[in-house]
C-alpha cells in the first residue's frame, strides 16, 4: 500500500497547504513600508476578475453599486522603487482591520506628501500585495512620521497574532489528545472486547461443526495462543 | 454599515458558541480526571464515580467554570479595542 509515489503525493500535498497557510498569512497579517508619499489621487474601480483582491464598498454605501471611486497613495521607497497602496474600508469583513476611517487616512497622507529634495519619510502600515498582472494594491491601515529611512520597526502586532494563533492550535492539539484519551479510547476498547467475545463464540461454533478432532485442534491453538488472544 | 455588522454579529456569535461549548467540555473532562487522581491520593474514599460526581458538582458553580464566558467577552472587547486603535488613534 505504502508506494513511495503515494509518500510523494503526500508530501506534495503537505506542502501545497503549508504554502497556502503562509500566503494566507502574508496576505492579511500587517507589514510596514518606510516610504515617502509622492502623491495621492482617486481612481475609478470596476473590479472583475481581481474582485477578490478589492475591499468591499465603503461603509454605509449602497452594496450594490458596480463601481466606485476608490482613494490611492503614491509613494516611493528609500532605494527609489516606487509603490502604490489602495486606501479602502476593510468595514466589519475580512481582513478583521475594522477600518472605516478611509477618508481621514488619506487626508493625513496629503498632508504628508514631500517632495525628493527635502523628504519627511513616513511609515505605511497595510495589507496585502502588489501585483501589475492583476492590478492589485495592499491596502493601507495607517500613516505616522518615521525618525527616518533607515528606522527599525519591530513588528509587534504580528508577533502577537502568530503567538495567539500558535496558541489556538496548541490548544485544539490538547483538547483533540484529551477527547481521545476520556472518549475514543476506553469507546475502542470495548469494542475490541465484543469483537473479541464474538471471535470465540465463532471459534467455537466452528469447532463444534469440525467434530471432536477440530474442536481439540482449536482448544491447543487457544492455548498456545495464550489465553486472551485470538 | 449595519448589514456588515449584523453578519459579523451573527457569524462571531455561533462561532464563539461552539468554542464556547468546546472549552467546556474539555475543562469538565480535565477536572474529571484530576477528581480521579485525587479520589486515588485520598486512598479510594467511597466509589468513584460518587466522588467525582459530588467534584464535578462542587466544579460547575466554581470561578474557574464561570470564567469560561471570557470566551465571548474577550474576543468583543478585542474588536472593540481595534476599532478604537484603528480608526481613533
Amino acid at each position: 500500500m505504502r508506494l513511495p509515489a503515494w509518500k510523494t503525493v503526500k508530501r506534495v500535498l503537505l506542502a501545497l497547504v503549508i504554502l497556502v497557510v503562509i500566503a494566507v498569512l502574508h496576505y492579511n497579517l500587517p507589514q510596514h513600508d518606510i516610504v515617502r508619499i509622492t502623491d495621492t489621487y482617486e481612481k475609478r474601480i470596476d473590479p472583475g476578475r481581481n474582485a477578490f483582491f478589492w475591499a468591499t464598498p465603503d461603509a454605509g454605501s449602497d452594496p450594490n453599486a458596480t463601481n466606485r471611486d476608490v482613494f490611492f497613495i503614491q509613494a516611493v521607497r528609500p532605494n527609489g522603487r516606487v509603490i502604490v497602496y489602495r486606501n479602502e474600508d476593510t468595514g466589519w469583513g475580512w481582513p478583521p482591520y475594522f477600518k472605516f476611517d478611509t477618508a481621514n487616512l488619506q487626508a493625513e497622507a496629503a498632508d504628508l506628501k514631500s517632495a525628493a529634495d527635502n523628504p519627511k519619510w513616513v511609515v505605511i502600515t497595510h495589507y496585502g500585495w502588489r501585483n501589475q498582472f492583476f492590478s492589485i494594491y495592499p491596502n493601507a491601515i495607517s500613516i505616522r512620521p518615521a525618525s527616518g529611512p533607515g528606522e527599525r520597526i519591530i513588528p509587534w502586532a504580528s508577533i502577537i497574532i502568530l503567538g495567539m494563533l500558535a496558541f489556538i492550535l496548541l490548544m485544539i492539539r490538547r483538547m483533540w489528545l484529551q477527547f481521545r484519551e476520556r472518549m475514543v479510547d476506553p469507546a475502542l476498547e470495548s469494542v475490541g472486547e465484543m469483537v473479541d467475545r464474538i471471535d470465540t463464540k465463532a471459534d467455537l461454533a466452528a469447532a463444534r461443526a469440525r467434530g471432536l478432532r477440530g474442536r481439540l485442534r482449536a482448544w491447543f491453538a487457544r492455548l498456545r495462543n495464550g489465553p486472551g488472544r485470538q | 454599515m449595519m448589514s456588515g455588522l449584523l453578519r459579523l454579529a451573527v457569524i462571531g456569535f455561533l462561532f464563539l458558541s461552539a468554542v464556547y461549548f468546546i472549552v467546556r467540555i474539555y475543562m469538565r473532562s480535565l477536572e474529571a480526571e484530576r477528581l480521579e487522581k485525587k479520589w486515588q491520593e485520598q486512598g479510594r474514599p467511597g466509589t468513584m464515580d460518587d466522588f467525582v460526581e459530588r467534584g464535578l458538582k462542587a466544579y460547575e458553580g466554581s470561578l474557574r467554570r464561570r470564567l469560561i464566558w471570557l470566551v465571548y467577552v474577550v474576543p468583543t472587547l478585542l474588536v472593540a479595542v481595534l476599532i478604537y486603535a484603528v480608526n481613533f488613534m
